[in-house]
């Protein structure tokens, strides 16, 4: 009994942990995820250099719409993923815009214009968007899909803050350090 | 042929230096179930299209099992069918005694690079605009150009990515519908894919060589546009002659299709569809006209349909078994997909 109710405890705080967190929304009423990061030291220009090292080495999901001496703008696109136990599927895709500003010590860059389109398995079983058109993930669906919709603005959700832990790290990695990390060998011939 | 695949080997040997290593994905599952009950005007099975063949009944449709893995640049997809709609609907069942399984597509891909892969095994058909899971079609009836034409071919091809706007490829395969070839590697195919605009793909099919009557060639456009964020216009036109003055058909469907609430989307299917002339035996023609909804409520859709159907040499029954000019169905399905 005393198991039964440490389990049920466990998973009472499971659940609130594990609690959907949502976009807030800008001054238009879109999904919007902000943030403004101080860096101490580093100047204006290598945090653009950073930026675009970092768009620029994965051009499949992201692709850079706009760049000035300050800032830059891009078109990305993150897939959701529907997980039937183990496994699972795409189900479909969210485009947003990036923007980012950059100036010394210190960026601000923020992720807003987001639509999902979803996927349809095509003849020869592969997960394929099924429109161009994009819905608004403000919208607020019917009954009859709301369940699911949760469920992509959950993981919506989860993938852009991942993106953004990621980016955040690249724009506080010096590249040329980076560089040195990655060639680094390892002698075995003094021991 | 030895020109043709010595083109592709080579184009494959430059290309792979070429290409870059891609991450690997985990293992995707995915699959359907569907179920449905059927109404027939003439109180029997009347129109001779494929699936939802059973009259007031509750019938199954077919339970769906996909598994795809990619790594690196290798992937392959594997995707079997059970039940009607996936045994003896779907051809070949695999025992032969319609109680077994059917392969909807087993084959293996590779990615030389980004533009070219090439794809062996058996696929799913790149002619038409229908398929046979009901996950993939707006209707849940099917054309008499599905019905007719190829279900699915055994082969090898390759797929050269121009741009997202030009895709070609082009391939050898077995005759129709076959695991195995009974004719040999007897039929060559191509298919162009052209996206002009935003939202419209047109693909441009080609099949020529074995079916399973004899030798011919089928001409085909599939293509669909989503015009605005509501309507979307599909359209497939074939053509196919087979050799020896033996027939074959020809035909056209329009596929309207309207979004007229967040969950909810109406269609309609209009057909016209002749079998040719064979020998000195007149052809017939057929006219479809299928009211489709489709009702989605997260992987469930369920799919009321209503469909006439006309052919003045009077093919149908008519409620005492007579002949009759026209046939008429109503049908409610529930297609699940996950």
């Amino acid at each position: 009994m005393k198991y039964l109710f440490i389990l049920f405890i466990a998973i009472i705080s499971f659940k609130v942990s594990a609690q959907q967190k949502q976009f807030p929304l800008d001054d238009s009423g879109k999904f919007i995820y902000y943030e403004v990061v101080d860096v101490k030291t580093t100047p204006k220009d290598s945090l653009l250099m950073r930026a675009n090292t970092f768009l620029n080495a994965d051009k499949k999901s992201i692709v850079k719409q706009n760049s000035t001496d300050s800032s830059i703008t891009a078109k990305g696109k993150m897939v959701i993923d529907k997980t039937i136990l183990v496994a699972g599927h795409p189900s479909g895709e969210v485009n947003y815009i990036l923007n980012f500003e950059a100036r010394d010590k210190k960026y601000r860059y923020w992720l807003s214009d987001f639509e999902y389109i979803p996927y349809q398995r095509d003849r020869y079983g592969n997960y394929v968007a099924t429109t161009k058109v994009g819905t608004a993930l403000e919208k607020t669906p019917g009954k009859l899909n709301a369940g699911e919709w949760k469920d992509i603005l959950e993981s919506a959700y989860n993938k852009t803050a991942k993106f953004a832990e990621n980016f955040k790290k690249a724009l506080a990695t010096n590249i040329v350090d980076k560089q040195k990390t990655k060639a680094n060998t390892v002698s075995t011939k003094k021991w | 042929m030895k020109k043709f695949l010595s083109a592709i080997f080579s184009i494959a040997s430059t290309t792979c230096a070429l290409a870059q290593e891609a991450p690997t994905s985990p293992l995707e599952f995915s699959g359907s179930v569907d179920t449905y009950y059927k109404y027939d005007f003439a109180k029997r099975p009347n129109i001779p299209t494929s699936f939802a063949s059973d009259h007031n009944s509750v019938s199954l449709g077919m339970i769906d099992l996909v598994l795809k893995k990619k790594t690196g640049k290798a992937s392959f997809v594997g995707e079997i069918s059970f039940g009607p709609r996936g045994q003896t609907q779907s051809i070949p069942d695999a025992a032969n005694n319609n109680s077994s399984f059917h392969i909807q597509n087993l084959y293996v891909n590779y990615d030389f690079s980004d533009k070219f892969s090439m794809t062996a095994g058996y696929m799913g058909t790149f002619i038409g605009y229908e398929v046979i899971s009901p996950v993939g079609n707006f209707n849940y009836s099917t054309s008499y150009l599905f019905t007719n034409g190829p279900f699915q071919n055994a082969g090898i091809k390759a797929t050269y990515k121009f741009s997202d706007k030009v895709s070609l490829m082009a391939g050898l395969f077995n005759d129709w519908n076959v695991y195995s070839a009974t004719r040999g590697v007897s039929s060559i195919g191509a298919q162009l894919m052209v996206s002009p605009v935003e939202g419209w793909t047109a693909y441009l099919n080609v099949l020529s060589g074995a079916d399973p009557y004899g030798y011919g060639t089928i001409e085909d456009l599939t293509t669909s546009y989503q015009i605005s964020k509501a309507f979307k216009l599909g359209l497939n036109a074939a053509n196919y002659d087979m050799a020896d003055d033996a027939g074959g058909y020809a035909g056209v469907a329009l596929y309207p299709q309207i979004a007229v609430a967040d969950a909810v989307t109406l269609g309609l299917r209009g057909e016209y569809f002749k079998y040719k002339d064979v020998g000195a035996t007149p052809g017939t023609s057929y006219t479809g006209v299928t009211f489709t909804a489709n009702i989605k409520s997260g992987g469930l859709t369920f799919i009321p349909e209503v469909r006439l159907d006309h052919n003045g040499d009077k093919p149908f029954f008519n409620k005492t078994a007579g002949a009759a000019p026209n046939a008429g169905q109503f049908s409610l399905a529930a297609v699940y997909a996950f």
